[in-house]
This record gives structure tokens, C-alpha cells and sequence, in this order.
């Protein structure tokens, strides 16, 4: 039977009614089955919390409290119920209902582009990632079926023509003119969701699917093409998400989300897809879409009102999840394809600064609660999103409550609000929330000895993992206070800036960075645990876990900067067995320096640069005043004359930057600004830089008559 | 490219006598290190070329600077080289341009195609003469269909009062004063219980 047979059949038995049936009736029985979970869950914690705060009689703050447990302790429960039944199918072994299930080798694949969208990035780390994933698909000898297009929105004109002679670098290296392409808009409108509709706009009808990368994100050949042939075979699937494994981390904080994420993620992902199935999610990048359908259904509308919670959606994944769903298109997760990766924020401060935008993102998403046809499962994702920020400030909210309520009873001489036998339960059932999903996953990788292995064995299994927690319940405090601040200046009508994230580990903040940064927390800190201790140390006692992170967060986010701690734990299997797609070194082969500058003087990256302009801005047309008066400010006063703005648009006028470059170049020195004499001897070849003697030149001379008479 | 021993011994005194025509030698030089054109016999002659013409022409344009003149006639001398890869029709600043496109497009780490072009195949030429650098393919134009937000009863009535009682949390003076005042009802009532 040919490839194309098999996957006929295949399409011809997922389309069938009977089996479209069978399908639903068991979704609908595991989505009971979670929400069974969760609220017998939910109800035992909020009985017996009813049981604590009513021992002492109840009051106002007291209801309000019992209020805001029943919401935070009904999320826990819900990620705790996901974890618990991953973990059930993962020790099952066999899930029939995954996506990859219909997975064959034999499918024809279909022309796809690859799309990265790219924002100031480091075009080392942004061309390594399709180079790797080129390579790979070039090995299989399945390149044919794929194009790479680089989606640049890039407002630094330094990184712009970094990228654009990457572009060129790479092509050349990969002779891979015609399928790798780049392309830089010229106003970041709507930023990434732009991005990518502006891509759709264009090429949408030169593919039927695109799979969207980060500019972090790695992919292997194999998981392209496999996701490239399940949207063959499930002609109903609009949207195919990873599970991106985070690789490359370097600090201290990196490594240990490293770690944790290939430790713990695995058993949250099965349970994920156990109860969502085609009513999965986006998450924006390493994730494969259909072409067709997203045109049609996922244009994003604009939110009522003004940012930071209306105008332009900004986290566009869920919402475009929802759109695809409401049109009809199934949203499957992949969560057991191997061969997807990702980078990650190098420290708390990046982390918590990544956090600050997805923050106001998920917020705006309360808009499309209130809307017309979305479903009820898309519905849950988007709570699911906004809770993930918003719990903070209910948490602190359910602290202070407390608080108050114990300084209150401390006051009127009222004391024992904490019965032993309920709240020592309820804390038994907290713990076990927040960290049985630890203790599954320990057990499931515990039970396959080749996996423990695989993590550098057990030792440095339990090792990490017992760290790890540690560092969990130091930063837990920081992040609930940052997200707290995140929610309120949202709520406050405060925009949330668009700042680029360092990917790579680099130098981290400096101690001064940091102290202007967290330098509340440990006042905040100190203050709560002397009125903790005042109500009463057993109070103080029960804070703890709490004050010790808002305590020491200066240190802790100092040290989670550091890369030279803990090179032997935390190691994950992509570090001590990388596959081939991650153990690559790629570099461009660019000069150093400013490349804007680069892009004026040298005369093969200027020649790049101008070639790639519009043809009517490089060939007959005569350049723009506003161009040539900039090119003269420059020439005049030198490379750092200009703003970043007009270097943007002296940068888009090709013939004018073709006229400079010539200019500089043909100009004696003492005729134009030192800057520029100083910057033209960067091209000069070491050797020559040795011969710099007059009578080297005379002697040079010499050789050069003898070798012409 | 042929080059006589009387003008090679012109352009010696010129270079030995004028700081201008050195700032040019050492200007022409940088440029065909920028250009990544190899130590070679080659280059040799392509200064010796491009400074026989200029110096020649520095007679007639005194006042013109050497380097302005050495760096015309160094373009010159490209063209010459490389111009028959560059259609006749391209016009003269973009001609210079499509040439080093193409001595980009075949650096290596022995240099580019200057003096190389007999090591290379017709193929190859072929290809250079028709290569255009496009970083983008042809547009194939779709567009996507962008649907307003149609909100549910509940969700229009939840709006409209946001709407009435956004005023309030505009201010920051009453914002406070309204949260203050949530807090200390809750105090309040819970102090007498």
C-alpha cells in the first residue's frame, strides 16, 4: 500500500461518523472525569476551611476569606487533577486518544513554511535555528516540501542589517537562496500577531500549512515532518501544538526551570491532553497551523477601549486556539512528539520581565469570556490563562485577610482560630496539591530505569529535585508580588513596555540592577514578620515559607544570574545525550562592530544590503531629499549622527546608501568627519596593518616590479 | 592586464613624493581588503592600473583629491573585471553594486572570483550573470478575515456598568477612597463580631 493510501485510510476512518461518536462520548466522559476530580477536591478543602474559620465564630473578613480559598483551592485542585491523571496514563502506557496515535511515516508531506518571527534578536541564535532545522530536513531529504521565511520586525537598524546579512550568510553557506527568506516590515504594527498576519497576507496562498517558531526555538527534521503528516491524516486539525523541552539554559535560574520542565511537565502534558483533545490550546511557537482556516477564522478583532486591557490583542495563541475551535477545526496537542525545543529567560528579573507582557496579554483575554461563540473548553483555557496572573493578587489578597483577622482576634484577646484536627488536614491537602505533581513524576521516572538514567541517575535525580523545590518555595513569594504589581498597574490603566528579552545567559543584573529592582520585597519581608510575630510566633511560624522568599529575594535573584553553581545537577537528557539538531555551533560570518556602520563602509555587506532594497528605490530613481540630507548629516558628522529612526529610513533608501558608501570611501580624510577615516581602517588586513612602513611600501614595490617586468 | 615598467616607476615617484597619493595607496588598499581580494598578482595589478590612470588624470585635475581619482579609477578597473556578469543595461552606481553582490556571493576563505574567473565554469558564470539577490519570493496575496467581537446580554450589561463606573476608578483619589473604605468596612465588621 502506497503512503498515499494509508493515510487515505486513515483520513477516510477518523472522518467516520461512528467514530467522530465514539470519540465524543469518551471526551465528554474524561472532561467529567477532571471536573469530578477537581471539585470533590475543592469541596473537601472548602469544608474543611468552614470547619477552621468557623471555630471561632464567623466574621466579614472571615466570609471573605472562605471566598477567595474556594477560588485559589479549586485551581489547585484542577492542576493537581491534571497531574494526577497524567501520571494514570502515563503508568497505563497506552493513551488511545493522542493525535500522534495516527501518526505514518509514509504520508506524503505538503509544502509548509517554517516561520520565525524576530524582534531585535540575535541573528546568531535566530540563523542557528533554521540552519540546524534545514540540515536536519536536508538529511532526511525531505527539504523539498519546506520553506523558511525569517519575519523580522526589528527597530534596531544595527540588528536589522545583522539579520539581513545573516539572511545572505546563510543562504550562501546552504546554497539555500529561494527557500530560506527574510523579510523585515518597516512598522512593527501589531506586533507579533502582526507579524505573522502580514506573513499570511503575503505568501498565505504559497502554503497549506505554517509551522511558527520563536526565535529560541529549535526543531528537529523528524518532529517537522511528523507534524507536517498528522495534519495530512486529520484533515479537521487546524492548529497541532508541541510540548517544547527547554534546552540551552546556563544560569542557575535557567537551569533548574530546565530541569523542572523536563522533569515535572511531562505527566501535566498527558493529563492536558486527557481531558482538552481536539479542544486544545496555542501557545504561539512550535506549533504547526493550517493555512486555509486560520485566514479565515483567526483574524483577531480589536478589544473595546484603550491598552493596556483593550485595543490590540497581544497575546494572540489562545485567542486564535479559540477562533480556529469556534470555526470548527480541532486544536490537538502533541505532547509525546520528541524533537521540540525551546530557550528560556536566563534569570528571575528576564523571567519576571517576560511575565510583565504575557500579564497584561492574558488580561485582555476577560474580553472574549463576555463574548458571543466561544466554547465552553476555549473558555476554560482563557481562565485557566488569566488565573495563572491573577491568583496572585487573590492570594495576597487571602494572606492579608488573614492577617488582619489574627491581629483583629489578637486584639480582642481572642485566640485557637486554628483547630488542630481540620487545619492540619487542610494543610496535608494543601502540601499534597502543590506538590504531589513532584512526587508522580518522581514515581513515574523512578519506574523507568533508562529515563533516570538518561537525567544522570538517581542521585542527581533526587539531588535536583529536592533543590529545585527548595528554589520553587524562594521565588514562589517573588513572583506572586510581581504579579501582583503586573495585574493592579494593568488594571490602573498602566501600558506595559515592549522590551526585548535576553535569551542568552549574558552578564545578568548587576547587584545595583537588582536592588532597585526587588528592594521592596525584603522591607515588606521584615515588616510582616514582626507583626506576624507580634500576633504570635506559632502566626510567624505558619508565614514562614512565605517571608523567607520576600526576605531573601535580593540574593535570590542576584544568584539565580550566576552560571558557574551546580554544573553536575539539574542535568537534563537533551544536555548529556544532545541530539544532533541541538549540539550544533553555528556562526555567521559577520565583522564586528555596528553592523549599520558595516552596512555603509564595507563594500560587499553595502552592495547586500542596497541589492536588497526595492528596485525602484536602487535603479533609476532618484533618492529622496529627506534620504540624501541624512546621508550628508552622517558623512558630516559621523556614525553616531543620526537617531535610530533615521538610520531606519536612510537604510530603506538603497541608491542613497550606495551613494555614501562610495562617497566616504573616495573622500581624503581631513574632507570628512574623523569618525569615518578612523572606521575605514577597521577593513585593513592584519598583514597589511604590519606594513605600514613607508619603506615596507617601497619595498613591496620593488617585489611587484620584478614581478610584472 | 599589462602594465609597463616606466609606469610602474611613475607611480613610485608619486607615491614616494606626495602624502596625498600615499592617504590614496593606503585608501585603495583598505578597500580591496574590504573587498576580501587576496594578496595577490592580481591585485597588484589592479592598483598599478587604476594609479597609472589616475595619476595620469591628476595632471588634468589638479585640484580633484588623488583618493577621489584613484578610488574612480579603482571602480573602473573592477568594471572591466567584472562588468561582463553585470547586464548592459544596469545603470552605472547599481552596476558597482551587482558586482560586489557577486564577489559576495563566491568569497571563500582563498578570496572571491577576482583574477578567478578562468578557475570558474561556464555554469557558474552563467548563474552569476543572472543571479538577483531577493530575500523575499513573489507575493502570493490572501487576506484574513477579521471579525468584531460580538458580546453576550450578560457580557453587554457587565460592560456598561464598567462603563458607569469607570469615572471612579479614573481618579486615583476616589479609587483609593472606595478601596479604604472596602477595607475598613471589613474591619469594622469584623472587630464587633
Amino acid at each position: 500500500m502506497s503512503g498515499n493510501d494509508r493515510s487515505g485510510k486513515i483520513v477516510e476512518l477518523i472522518s467516520s461518523s461512528a467514530f467522530e461518536e465514539a470519540f465524543q462520548e469518551k471526551v465528554r466522559n474524561r472532561r467529567w472525569a477532571v471536573a469530578l476530580v477537581t471539585f470533590g477536591i475543592s469541596l473537601v478543602g472548602l469544608w474543611l476551611m468552614f470547619d477552621v474559620m468557623g471555630a471561632g465564630g464567623w466574621t466579614t473578613l472571615k466570609g471573605v476569606e472562605v471566598l477567595l480559598f474556594g477560588l485559589l483551592f479549586t485551581s489547585l485542585s484542577f492542576g493537581f487533577s491534571q497531574a494526577f491523571l497524567g501520571f494514570l496514563v502515563l503508568a497505563e502506557g497506552n493513551e488511545p486518544l493522542k493525535i500522534t496515535n495516527t501518526l505514518d511515516e509514509e504520508t506524503p508531506l505538503a509544502s509548509t513554511a517554517v516561520v520565525m518571527p524576530v524582534y531585535n534578536e540575535d541573528a546568531e541564535t535566530v540563523f542557528g535555528s533554521i540552519r540546524s532545522l534545514y540540515d536536519s530536513l536536508q538529511e532526511r531529504g525531505e527539504l523539498d516540501s519546506f520553506d523558511f521565511y525569517i519575519l523580522s520586525d526589528s527597530t534596531d537598524p544595527s540588528k536589522a542589517v545583522e539579520e539581513e546579512l545573516g539572511w545572505a550568510d546563510i543562504c550562501r553557506q546552504t546554497n539555500g537562496f529561494g527557500r530560506i527568506h527574510y523579510r523585515r516590515r518597516k512598522l512593527p504594527v501589531n506586533r507579533k500577531s502582526g507579524n505573522i498576519a502580514d506573513f499570511c497576507r503575503r505568501w498565505g496562498h504559497r502554503h497549506r500549512y505554517m509551522i511558527v517558531l520563536d526565535a529560541d526555538s529549535i526543531m528537529t527534521g523528524k518532529a517537522v515532518s511528523s507534524l507536517v503528516r498528522l495534519m495530512e491524516v486529520n484533515p479537521r486539525a487546524g492548529i497541532i501544538q508541541t510540548l517544547p523541552r527547554l534546552i540551552r539554559a546556563r544560569t542557575v535560574f535557567g537551569r533548574i526551570q530546565q530541569f523542572a520542565s523536563r522533569l515535572y511537565s511531562s505527566i501535566f502534558a498527558a493529563g492536558l491532553n486527557f481531558w482538552q483533545q481536539e479542544g486544545g490550546n496555542y501557545w504561539g511557537h512550535n506549533a504547526i497551523i493550517r493555512i486555509s482556516p486560520f485566514l479565515c477564522s483567526c483574524g483577531l478583532p480589536g478589544l473595546p477601549g484603550k491598552e493596556p486591557l483593550g485595543g490590540r490583542v497581544l497575546s494572540h495563541d489562545f485567542v486564535e486556539a479559540a477562533l480556529m475551535r469556534n470555526a470548527g477545526w480541532g486544536v490537538w496537542f502533541a505532547y509525546d512528539l520528541e524533537g521540540s525545543y525551546e530557550g528560556l529567560p536566563p534569570n528571575l528579573t528576564e523571567y519576571v520581565k517576560r511575565d510583565r507582557r504575557w500579564c497584561q496579554g492574558n488580561l485582555q483575554h476577560m474580553w472574549f469570556l463576555l463574548a458571543q461563540n466561544i466554547r465552553p473548553i476555549s473558555r476554560i483555557h482563557l481562565v485557566q490563562g488569566i488565573l495563572a496572573y491573577v491568583s496572585a493578587p487573590l492570594l495576597v489578597s487571602f494572606v492579608l485577610m488573614g492577617a488582619l483577622q489574627a491581629g483583629l482576634d489578637h486584639l480582642n484577646s481572642r485566640v485557637g482560630i486554628f483547630p488542630s484536627a481540620s487545619a492540619g488536614v487542610l494543610f496535608l491537602m494543601t502540601v499534597t496539591l502543590l506538590f504531589g505533581p513532584k512526587v508522580l513524576s518522581l514515581i513515574h521516572l523512578f519506574s523507568r530505569p533508562k529515563e533516570v538514567a538518561a537525567f544522570g541517575g538517581p542521585v542527581r535525580v533526587m539531588g535536583g529535585a529536592i533543590l529545585e523545590t527548595l528554589f520553587s518555595v524562594l521565588t514562589a513569594p517573588v513572583l506572586v508580588w510581581f504579579h501582583t504589581r503586573f495585574v493592579l498597574r494593568n488594571l490602573a490603566g498602566k501600558t506595559v513596555v515592549w522590551h526585548t528579552q535576553t535569551r542568552e545567559s549574558g552578564d545578568g543584573p548587576s547587584w545595583n540592577e537588582v536592588i532597585r529592582e526587588y528592594w521592596p520585597l525584603p522591607i515588606l519581608g521584615i515588616v510582616l514578620s514582626a507583626l506576624a510575630w507580634w500576633i504570635s510566633p506559632d502566626y510567624l511560624l505558619w508565614l514562614s515559607p512565605l517571608l523567607v522568599g520576600l526576605i531573601l529575594a535580593i540574593p535570590v535573584a542576584h544568584f539565580s544570574c550566576h552560571t558557574n553553581f551546580f554544573g553536575k545537577l539539574f542535568v537534563t537528557p537533551e544536555e548529556l545525550n544532545p541530539p544532533k539538531e541541538l549540539s550544533g555551533d553555528f556562526r555567521l560570518q559577520l565583522r564586528e562592530g555596528d553592523q549599520f556602520v558595516h552596512a555603509v563602509l564595507d563594500p560587499l555587506y553595502n552592495a547586500v544590503h542596497v541589492a536588497l532594497q526595492r528596485k525602484r528605490e536602487t535603479s533609476s530613481a532618484p533618492s529622496s531629499d529627506y534620504g540624501v540630507s541624512l546621508a550628508m548629516k552622517l558623512f558630516q558628522e559621523g556614525p553616531d549622527a543620526l537617531t535610530a529612526q533615521e538610520k531606519r529610513a536612510l537604510l530603506t533608501d538603497g541608491h542613497t546608501l550606495a551613494y555614501l558608501h562610495t562617497l566616504i570611501w573616495r573622500t581624503p580624510a581631513e574632507m570628512m568627519h574623523p569618525a569615518w577615516s578612523k572606521a575605514l581602517a577597521m577593513y585593513r588586513s592584519a598583514k597589511r596593518r604590519r606594513e605600514q612602513e613607508p619603506g615596507l611600501i617601497e619595498a613591496k614595490l620593488a617585489g611587484v616590479e620584478s614581478a610584472v617586468t | 592586464m599589462a602594465v609597463s615598467p616606466e609606469y610602474i616607476a611613475l607611480l613610485r615617484v608619486g607615491i614616494r613624493s606626495s602624502p596625498e597619493w600615499k592617504e590614496a595607496w593606503d585608501r585603495i588598499n583598505d578597500y580591496l581588503d574590504a573587498l576580501k581580494t587576496p594578496d595577490s598578482r592580481d591585485r597588484e595589478l589592479i592598483l598599478l592600473a587604476s594609479f597609472e590612470r589616475a595619476i595620469a588624470r591628476k595632471r588634468g585635475e589638479p585640484f580633484t583629491p588623488a583618493t577621489e581619482l584613484a578610488f574612480e579609477e579603482t571602480q573602473k578597473t573592477l568594471d572591466s573585471s567584472l562588468g561582463h556578469l553585470i547586464d548592459a543595461e544596469v545603470p552605472g552606481m547599481r552596476r558597482s553594486v551587482e558586482e560586489r553582490v557577486r564577489l559576495y556571493l563566491t568569497e571563500n576563505v582563498d578570496g572571491n572570483l577576482l583574477g578567478r574567473e578562468d578557475e570558474l565554469s561556464d555554469e557558474v558564470l552563467q548563474a552569476l550573470r543572472e543571479v538577483k539577490l531577493q530575500a523575499a519570493p513573489n507575493l502570493q496575496v490572501a487576506s484574513i478575515k477579521q471579525r468584531p467581537l460580538e458580546f453576550t446580554l450578560a457580557g453587554k450589561g457587565f460592560i456598561g456598568l464598567a462603563k458607569k463606573l469607570s469615572p471612579m476608578g479614573a481618579s486615583r483619589i476616589i479609587a483609593w477612597l472606595i478601596g479604604l473604605a472596602i477595607l475598613g468596612f471589613l474591619i469594622f465588621s469584623s472587630l464587633y463580631k
